[in-house]
């Protein structure tokens, strides 16, 4: 059995806001969302920067309101109520997340540093020199008394536990059927769609919601500094030769997948369909994608021959995964050369990463609605922060500024660490 | 809150091969940390990869055709908390550990070393992750393109926090945490290296799991039921004796 499958809901929450005219207003604008954080000190590290969504009056970070379960949970509340759907309905819930870093953060905060003498040297002296490495590191924030054990904590630790994450998401939005977390990093939002298509199209299931989220917190944005993965200058320049490498973003959404017979039965829209879908590893190396793009040129073909469309001829659109790194841009555009040959160079591509941060586990399913909002508004988002051109990255980009234009298929693509790469192609009905 | 749900394979799976490694359990099957290059700290990633090359060396195959998906709690918390303690006791963090801090990195590494470009990817399980992992094996394998699904999971002693994360999931949730805990040091995996019955030459049985109640499934972040599946299977068979019967598999009815 080969169902169709169809979007039949959306909500989305970035830096910009919540829902699709955010999206409209920064993303399809061109306006990236990048901006020094409060959210903690940033003083150790090389930059300040990331897009995440500001408080209103102040300027500080909307902290507070932003617990990740709870925005997972308003953006599933919204997407329902798009869809037409509520409580007590039968829907798989397939989760992309790493879990809530920020209570680990808490706990070991809490914790005090007596434990700082038991930590091994593993590391010291290959740590990379930083701004504020040449001096001695400075507490961020105060710590607790030495030895002070971790103040109880009403459900905060366990959403460190994706898996508790989709649990709670799941009974939050009161539906009854499998619950699932991936936790494949930047693919893992991507792999809750993949997998939600595999399973309404097979016939297992009629209705999936497949959710994503990430807020920036410190955990993260120290690993990725340490890294030095980050962009030096504050902004984001996918596939443009001045690029220095990515920043981080706020990003939550959620999308109702459902078999068209199923929302035909009761009677809803599909705003789209997913037509196809693919995934593949590089084999190539743990943190670096391979250089050709193999993996990513795997998933777009297998995710292209689903779609019944093997060169790629109906593509109108490809969202880039676009890192903005010097490692994954020049692979990412010689795996779409491989994968659709002199074709690639008349398909327009952007990274909207470029406005919105990387989003990490969100990536696949934010995009995913800003792939669908292309389609549906008929205008392709830029790549911003775009300057001069590289060559290894010889493609249309669509720089810098927004472009009309009428696409009927696009292919959203993501990548991660260990080589993973994801495909998916939506359709406008 | 309500997690009953059933798991209903579409298909047999045959077991091609399977692995455990346990170590610093206190069990007597325990093992010295297997190295692997570049992955220090933790036993996650070794125990990982230890349970995954026994299986594809013992039943190697077309690695296009092959994907894996890695089940555990919250990943190698081990990893994630050294890092996360560097970081509040003032110290930069560590490239190392941004790169180890997902599973990602060790699936990467066994992408690389057996070749495998089929799909991979990591699951967080609340209990025992075995009716999870076969029901996502079953799902793959409708595809064409692909002849087999490696899954394994891996659960850690995990220490302070982790001990505190099952107490609060255990109240939360009416489940038991683990029966006795492990040390911090500890660490189990299993991998179960499944395909289609009648697919691949040689021995192996097949699963049909009918059903499976994920609350009465195990105890959170036990990979109990997965080990004891590999364990059971374990034993070299050799061709003259194939076991091609098919069979209910208690496991994935607990």
């Amino acid at each position: 059995m080969t169902r169709e499958v169809t979007v039949t809901g959306y909500g989305v929450r970035t830096a910009f806001g919540e829902g699709a005219e955010a999206l409209r207003r920064g993303v399809f604008a061109g306006v990236p969302a990048f901006r020094p954080t409060t959210r903690f000190d940033t003083e150790p590290y090389r930059t300040a920067v990331a897009a995440v969504a500001p408080d209103g009056a102040d300027g500080a970070d909307a902290v507070e309101g932003w617990a990740l379960r709870d925005a997972l949970r308003r953006c599933g509340d919204e997407a329902l109520g798009m869809a037409g759907l509520g409580a007590g309905a039968e829907a798989a819930v397939l989760l992309g997340v790493a879990g809530d870093n920020r209570s680990v953060t808490r706990y070991w905060r809490r914790a005090g540093d007596s434990v700082s003498s038991e930590l091994s040297d593993v590391g010291r002296g290959s740590v990379v020199a930083g701004r504020a490495h040449a001096v001695a590191p400075q507490m961020s924030q105060p710590r607790a008394p030495v030895g002070a054990l971790p103040a109880p904590e009403s459900n905060s630790l366990a959403d460190a536990v994706p898996a508790q994450l989709a649990e709670l998401l799941a009974d939050g939005l009161g539906l009854i059927g499998t619950r699932l977390a991936f936790t494949n990093a930047c693919v893992a939002s991507a792999a809750a769609i993949i997998h939600a298509c595999r399973l309404i199209s097979s016939g297992r299931i009629d209705v999936a919601v497949c959710a994503g989220g990430y807020l920036v917190e410190e955990e993260t944005f120290g690993k990725f500094d340490s890294g030095r993965a980050l962009s030096r200058d504050g902004m984001v320049r996918p596939f443009s030769a001045d690029r220095s490498g990515l920043l981080l973003g706020d990003g939550v959404a959620s999308v109702v997948l459902e078999s068209a017979e199923h929302a035909r039965w009761r009677g809803a829209r599909p705003l789209a369909s997913v037509v196809g879908w693919g995934a593949a590893t590089d084999a190539h190396h743990i943190a670096q994608p391979h250089p050709e793009g193999i993996g990513l040129a795997l998933a777009a073909r297998q995710a292209l021959r689903q779609a019944g469309d093997p060169d790629g001829a109906s593509l109108d659109y490809v969202n880039a995964h676009g890192t903005g790194t010097k490692y994954n841009d020049g692979a990412e555009t010689r795996g779409l050369r491989a994968a659709f040959g002199k074709r690639a160079e008349s398909i327009p591509v952007s990274s909207t990463k470029s406005t919105t941060g990387h989003l990490l586990e969100a990536a696949g399913v934010v995009e995913f609605v800003i792939t669908m909002l292309a389609l549906l508004d008929g205008v392709l988002p830029p790549t911003a922060g775009y300057g001069s051109p590289d060559p290894e990255c010889d493609l249309d980009y669509v720089p810098n500024a927004p472009r009309p234009a009428d696409p009927r298929r696009a292919l959203t693509i993501n990548a991660a660490f260990g080589g993973a790469n994801t495909a998916l192609v939506l359709e406008r009905p | 809150m309500t997690t009953t749900h059933e798991t209903a394979l579409r298909f047999s799976l045959g077991i091609l091969a399977t692995a455990t490694a346990a170590h610093d359990t206190g069990r007597d099957d325990d093992i010295a940390l297997p190295k692997l290059p570049g992955f220090v700290e933790s036993a996650f990633s070794p125990l990982a990869y230890e349970v995954s090359s026994r299986c594809l060396t013992a039943h190697p195959g077309d690695g296009a055709r092959t994907a894996v998906a890695l089940a555990s709690l919250a990943g190698d918390t081990t990893t994630a908390d050294l890092a996360s303690r560097r970081m509040v006791s003032g110290r930069v963090h560590n490239p190392l550990l941004f790169m180890q801090a997902t599973a990602n990195s060790v699936l990467g590494h066994m992408s690389r070393e057996f070749g495998i470009t089929g799909q991979m990817f990591s699951l967080s399980t609340l209990v025992d992750p075995l009716s999870e992992l076969l029901s996502m094996a079953d799902v793959l394998l409708d595809d064409p393109e692909l002849d087999r699904v490696l899954v394994l999971g891996v659960e850690l002693g995990g220490g302070e926090r982790v001990t505190a994360v099952h107490r609060e999931l255990a109240a939360t949730s009416g489940r038991s945490g683990p029966a006795a805990a492990l040390p911090a040091s500890a660490g189990l995996a299993a991998a179960v290296l499944l395909g289609r019955p009648g697919d691949a030459a040689g021995p192996q049985v097949s699963i049909r799991s009918t059903g499976s109640t994920r609350a009465s499934a195990g105890r959170l972040g036990s990979i109990q039921s997965l080990f004891e599946l590999a364990a059971a299977h374990a034993e070299p068979r050799t061709e003259a004796e194939p076991r091609t019967e098919t069979e209910t598999h208690p496991h994935a009815h607990q």
